[in-house]
C-alpha cells in the first residue's frame, strides 16, 4: 500500500494566495492531515465555492470541484451520497458559506453527511478587495464608508445551533493543532466543521496573527464534548475564542439513513428486480 | 362513432380526480387509448372548482378533445360552468340532491338526467362515494363498452390502502349507479352508437410520471429536487422508486441546492436529474452554466406553469423557452428539448440523458403543466431496442499520459474521468480553464475554450436536430408549434382537411440548438405560417422562427396564443386557422377575445 506524504497532495499549481495569507496553513494542515489518514488522491475531492480560499482546490493533487459562489455544500452533498466511496472536503471562506451559502449550511448540518467543512475565516471579502463580510467586526471599507450597521454572526454559534455533529475551531497560527483537528473531523462520521481563523494580509486589519493570538485560548481540559450546551457557553464567551474539538455527537449519516432507505424500499423485492419490473405498476 | 369524451365536474375535495382518475385507468386497461386532462384549483379543498376530462379512443389521439359527449355534474356551479363543452345532443347528467330542473337556452339541445346521486351514495355507503355512483353510471349508460370488470378492479386497486370495508363500499357505490343507470335510464343513440374495438395492451401514465419512469430506464441514479407544483409528482415518484434500484433521491433545501447536488452527483459518475418548474428554474439559472462551463452532463427538468414570479401554480404555459435557450449568464452549450405528449415525456427524458451524457451538457427539458399532470396510454416499452448513452470515459489504459481533462479535441468532446478513477484527478471549475483545468484568462486560450465547448453541438447538429412535418409537403398554410400545444395543432390539421384546408405541421424535436436547416426548408414555400403558444409573446415566432427565415420574406406570419391559463383545444385552434384564412387577422389571443372565444375549464 502507498504511504502517502503531505508533498504527494501538493499540485503543480503555485497557490494564488497573498504572502502571509492564513490559507497556506490550512493548505499545509490539510495535507498533512490527509497524509496522516493517507488518503489516497484518487478517492478524494475537494469541493468549494468561490472566494479566495476556494481557490483551494487548484492547490492539492486531488480530485477538486471549485463550484459556484456559496454551493460547494450541497455539490459536495450530491457527489458524496451518488459516490460514498469518494472522501469528500469541503473548503471556503465566511462570505462563501456564512452569506451567500448560509442556508445550505443549516440544511448540510441536518444531513449529517460524512464530510468535512473547512472555512477560512478572514472576516473579509478579500477576492472583491475588501468588503464586509458576515463575520466582519465593525470596520471602515468601501462598501461601509462611515460604519458597518450590521452584527457579525458567530460561525461556531451556528453550527451548535444546527447540531452539526462534530464542531472545531483552528487558528492559522497554530498548524499542529489545526492538523489534528482537520484529521479529527475527517475521521468523524458524520459533517464535520472546522472553523478556521484565518487572518487576511491585505484587507483586514481586524484580525491578525498577534490579534488573535491575544485572545485564543485551548478549550479546557474538563469540557465535555458531547454538551451541546457548555460548548455553547464556550463559544458565547467575550473576548475569548476557544479552540480545539467544541462538540461532537455521534449519530447516523446521510449515507446510513440512504442505505436504510435503499433496504426498505428493497425489503420485499426479488433478487432479480430490475427497471423492468417498475414498469409494470403502468399496466 | 369511436370515441367517448366525458367531463365529471365538481367542488374540490368531491373525489371528481380519483374518479377522473379510476375512468381512465379502467379504460386505458381495458384495451382503449385514453388522453386525460384534469383541472383543479391550487387549494386542495375549499369553494375551487375542478373538473377531469376524459377520452376514450380505439385510436391515439393528441388531445382531450374539445365537446364532451356526457357530462357529470356534482353541484349547479359545476353545471353553470361546464356545460358549454358538452356537444349539441350531449347527455348531462346532474345529482339532483343538489342541482334544480334546468331549464333555458344553454340546456335546449342536450339530454338531461337527474339522478339522485348523493341519495344513492347514502344509501349504500356514505356520501363520500357519490363518485363512485358516478362512473357507476356513466359506466351503465355505456355498457356496450364491456369495462365494468375492469372498473370494478380499478377500484380496488385505488383504494387498495384501505380497509375491506371501505372498498367495499366503493365498489356497492360503483354497482348502485350501474344499477340505477341499467334500469332507470333511457339509452340514447348518441351513446349507444359508440363502440371501439380495443388496440391491445398499453401502459398509462401522467407526463411526470413518464419523465420519471424515462429518467429511471436512461439510468438515472440520483435525483435532488425542492417541492413546486406542477413537478413534485417527479419527485415524488423517485422518492418510491430510485432506492429500489439502488438509487438516491435527495430532498433538498431550495432549487439551487438541488441543482449544485445533481451536478454534484454527475461530477461522481452518476446520471442525475432534478425537476423543477418556473420559480425553481429561474433559481437554478446560475447553476446550469457551471454545468456549461464545467461540462459535467446534467438534466433538468422545468414542468412550466403561468409566471411571472408565483404566477399560475396551476396552470399550464409555455412561457420559459426563452429563459430555457437564453437564460444563463454567458455563452456556452446547453440543448432545450419539449415533450408534445405523455409518450414523448418518456422518450425526450432518455433522449435527454443520452444528450447530456454524449456532449456533456446540460440538457433542460421542458414539459408543462398540461402534459405534466395528464395521463395518456402510453406504449409498452421495448427495452431491447432502447439506446442509452453513457459518457465518454477517461481511459487510462489507452491514454496513459498526463491526464488532461478538457483536451481540445476535434469533436469538442473529451474523456472524463470520475473521482475514484487512478490517474485522472482534475479541477471542474465555473473559471474558464486552461486543457489542463488551470484558472486562466489568456486570450488566446478563452478563444480556443469557448469554441471547443461550441464545438460539441456544432458536431451534434448533424446527429439529432431535427424537427417532424405533419401533413401535404405542397401545402402552403404552415403551422408551427412546439411541447404540449402540438397534439392540439396535429388534431387541427386533420380538421382542416375535412374543411378543404391543405396545411402542414412542422414541430421541433430540439429548440435549441434549433433545426435551422428543416425550419428552412419548412419555410421556404409557404404563403402563411401561424404559430401557436401557450404564452403572449410568442415566443418561439421571436426567438427561432424569425431567426431562420433568411430565404422566403414573402410570408405572413400569425400566432395563436393563449395565457388564460387553460389549454387550447383542437377545436380552437382549427376556428382561428379558419378566421385566419378567411380573414387574414394577425394576431389571435384568447383571453382578450369576445367571450365566445374563452374557454374556461
Amino acid at each position: 500500500m502507498t504511504e502517502y506524504k503531505p508533498n504527494d497532495y501538493k499540485s503543480a499549481v503555485k497557490p494564488s494566495w497573498c504572502p502571509g495569507c492564513g490559507d497556506y496553513s490550512v493548505l499545509n494542515a490539510l495535507m498533512g492531515a490527509m497524509a496522516d489518514l493517507n488518503l489516497n488522491p484518487a478517492d478524494t475531492t475537494i469541493v468549494s465555492g468561490i472566494g479566495c480560499s476556494s481557490r483551494f482546490p487548484f492547490f492539492t493533487s486531488t480530485y477538486g470541484f471549485h463550484s459556484i459562489h456559496g454551493r460547494a455544500l450541497p455539490v459536495a452533498i450530491g457527489l458524496k451520497s451518488a459516490n460514498p466511496k469518494i472522501n469528500v472536503i469541503t473548503v471556503g471562506g465566511d462570505g462563501d458559506g456564512f452569506s451567500i451559502g448560509g442556508n445550505h449550511f443549516i440544511h448540510a448540518s441536518r444531513k449529517n453527511p460524512n464530510i468535512t467543512y473547512i472555512v477560512m475565516d478572514n472576516e473579509i471579502y478579500a477576492l472583491t478587495k475588501g468588503q464586509n463580510s458576515p463575520t466582519s467586526h465593525e470596520i471602515v471599507t468601501k462598501v461601509s464608508p462611515y460604519m458597518s450597521v450590521e452584527e457579525r454572526v458567530n460561525p461556531v454559534m451556528m453550527a451548535l445551533s444546527f447540531n452539526t455533529s462534530f464542531v472545531a475551531r483552528g487558528f492559522s497560527g497554530d498548524v499542529v493543532q489545526l492538523k489534528d483537528l482537520i484529521t479529527q473531523a475527517i475521521s468523524h462520521r458524520g459533517f464535520s466543521f472546522v472553523h478556521v481563523l484565518s487572518p487576511c494580509m491585505q484587507y483586514n486589519d481586524k484580525i491578525t496573527y498577534d490579534s488573535v493570538k491575544e485572545k485564543i485560548r485551548p478549550v479546557p481540559e474538563n469540557h465535555n464534548l458531547s454538551d451541546r450546551i457548555a460548548g455553547m457557553q464556550l463559544v458565547l464567551e467575550v473576548g475569548t475564542y476557544y479552540t480545539g474539538v467544541i462538540y461532537k455527537q455521534e449519530r447516523p449519516t446521510l449515507g446510513d439513513k440512504l442505505n436504510e432507505v435503499k433496504a426498505k424500499s428493497q425489503a420485499n423485492l426479488p433478487v432479480d428486480f430490475s427497471v423492468r419490473d417498475i414498469v409494470k405498476q403502468f399496466s | 362513432m369511436n370515441e367517448l369524451i366525458v367531463r365529471i365536474a365538481g367542488t374540490a375535495g368531491q373525489g371528481v380526480i380519483s374518479s377522473g382518475d379510476i375512468f381512465s385507468l379502467a379504460a386505458a386497461r381495458s384495451g382503449y387509448y385514453v388522453t386525460t386532462y384534469r383541472s383543479f384549483p391550487s387549494e386542495i379543498r375549499g369553494e375551487g372548482q375542478c373538473a377531469f376530462q376524459l377520452r376514450i379512443s380505439q385510436e391515439k389521439t393528441y388531445t382531450v378533445g374539445h365537446f364532451s359527449d356526457v357530462l357529470v355534474a356534482f353541484n349547479q356551479k359545476a353545471v353553470d360552468v361546464n356545460v358549454k363543452h358538452l356537444k349539441s345532443g350531449g347527455i348531462l347528467l346532474v345529482d339532483s340532491d343538489e342541482v334544480g330542473e334546468l331549464s333555458g337556452e344553454s340546456f335546449m339541445e342536450i339530454i338531461k338526467y337527474y339522478v339522485p346521486i348523493t341519495t344513492i351514495a347514502k344509501d349504500v355507503a356514505s356520501v363520500k362515494a357519490k363518485n363512485m355512483v358516478s362512473i357507476g353510471l356513466i359506466a351503465g349508460l355505456i355498457s356496450q363498452i364491456p369495462m365494468k370488470e375492469q372498473f370494478k378492479n380499478d377500484i380496488r386497486r385505488r383504494y387498495a390502502k384501505y380497509s375491506e370495508e371501505i372498498i367495499d363500499s366503493n365498489i356497492k357505490a360503483f354497482e348502485a349507479g350501474y344499477e340505477y343507470a341499467s334500469s332507470k335510464l333511457e339509452r340514447h343513440d348518441n351513446l349507444n352508437n359508440i363502440s371501439m374495438s380495443k388496440s391491445g395492451e398499453k401502459l398509462i401514465m401522467s407526463g411526470n410520471e413518464a419523465i420519471a419512469l424515462g429518467a429511471l430506464v436512461a439510468g438515472c441514479r440520483f435525483y435532488s429536487g425542492y417541492p413546486i407544483t406542477p413537478a413534485t409528482e417527479i419527485m415524488e415518484w423517485l422518492a418510491r422508486e430510485l432506492p429500489k434500484v439502488g438509487g438516491v433521491m435527495l430532498q433538498c433545501e431550495d432549487e439551487i441546492a438541488s441543482v449544485t447536488a445533481a451536478i454534484g452527483a454527475s461530477y461522481g459518475g452518476t446520471k442525475a436529474m432534478t425537476a423543477t418548474s418556473g420559480p425553481g428554474f429561474s433559481l437554478m439559472s446560475e447553476a446550469i452554466g457551471l454545468a456549461t462551463m464545467s461540462e459535467i452532463p446534467l438534466v433538468v427538468v422545468d414542468v412550466q406553469r403561468g409566471g411571472p414570479s408565483t404566477g399560475l401554480p396551476t396552470k399550464s404555459e409555455q412561457s420559459d423557452l426563452n429563459m430555457a435557450i437564453y437564460g444563463t449568464h454567458g455563452e456556452g452549450p446547453k440543448i432545450v428539448l419539449a415533450p408534445m405528449d405523455v409518450q414523448d415525456c418518456f422518450i425526450q427524458t432518455i433522449n435527454a440523458f443520452n444528450y447530456a451524457e454524449q456532449y456533456q451538457v446540460p440538457v433542460i427539458l421542458l414539459s408543462d403543466a398540461a402534459v405534466g399532470q395528464r395521463r395518456e396510454c402510453v406504449d409498452l416499452i421495448n427495452f431491447d431496442s432502447l439506446k442509452i448513452v453513457n459518457r465518454l470515459k477517461h481511459d487510462r489504459t489507452k491514454d496513459a499520459g498526463l491526464y488532461v481533462r478538457y483536451r481540445n479535441t476535434k469533436s469538442g468532446i473529451s474523456p472524463i474521468a470520475t473521482p475514484g478513477d487512478e490517474g485522472g484527478a482534475y479541477v471542474a471549475t465555473g473559471l474558464e480553464h486552461t486543457e489542463l483545468c488551470n484558472p486562466t484568462s489568456d486570450p488566446e486560450i478563452r478563444k480556443m475554450m469557448v469554441e471547443k465547448r461550441f464545438r460539441k453541438l456544432e458536431t451534434a447538429t448533424h446527429e439529432f436536430i431535427s424537427a417532424k412535418k405533419y401533413g401535404p409537403d405542397d401545402a402552403k398554410i404552415g403551422i408551427i408549434s412546439w411541447g404540449s400545444t402540438t397534439g392540439a395543432v396535429l388534431e387541427a390539421v386533420d380538421m382542416a382537411k375535412d374543411s378543404g384546408y391543405k396545411i402542414q405541421a412542422l414541430y421541433p424535436r430540439t429548440l435549441y440548438p434549433l433545426p435551422q436547416e428543416w425550419l428552412q426548408d419548412f419555410l421556404a414555400d409557404k404563403e402563411i405560417v401561424i404559430v401557436v403558444e401557450h404564452n403572449y409573446t410568442a415566443q418561439l415566432l421571436h426567438t427561432l422562427v424569425y431567426r431562420c427565415n433568411s430565404i422566403n420574406k414573402d410570408i405572413k406570419f400569425f400566432e395563436i396564443l393563449k395565457y388564460d391559463g387553460s389549454i387550447l383545444s383542437a377545436r380552437e385552434v382549427y376556428d382561428r386557422i379558419d378566421k385566419i384564412i378567411r380573414q387574414q387577422s394577425l394576431r389571435y389571443t384568447f383571453s382578450n377575445d369576445t367571450t365566445e372565444h374563452q374557454y374556461k375549464f
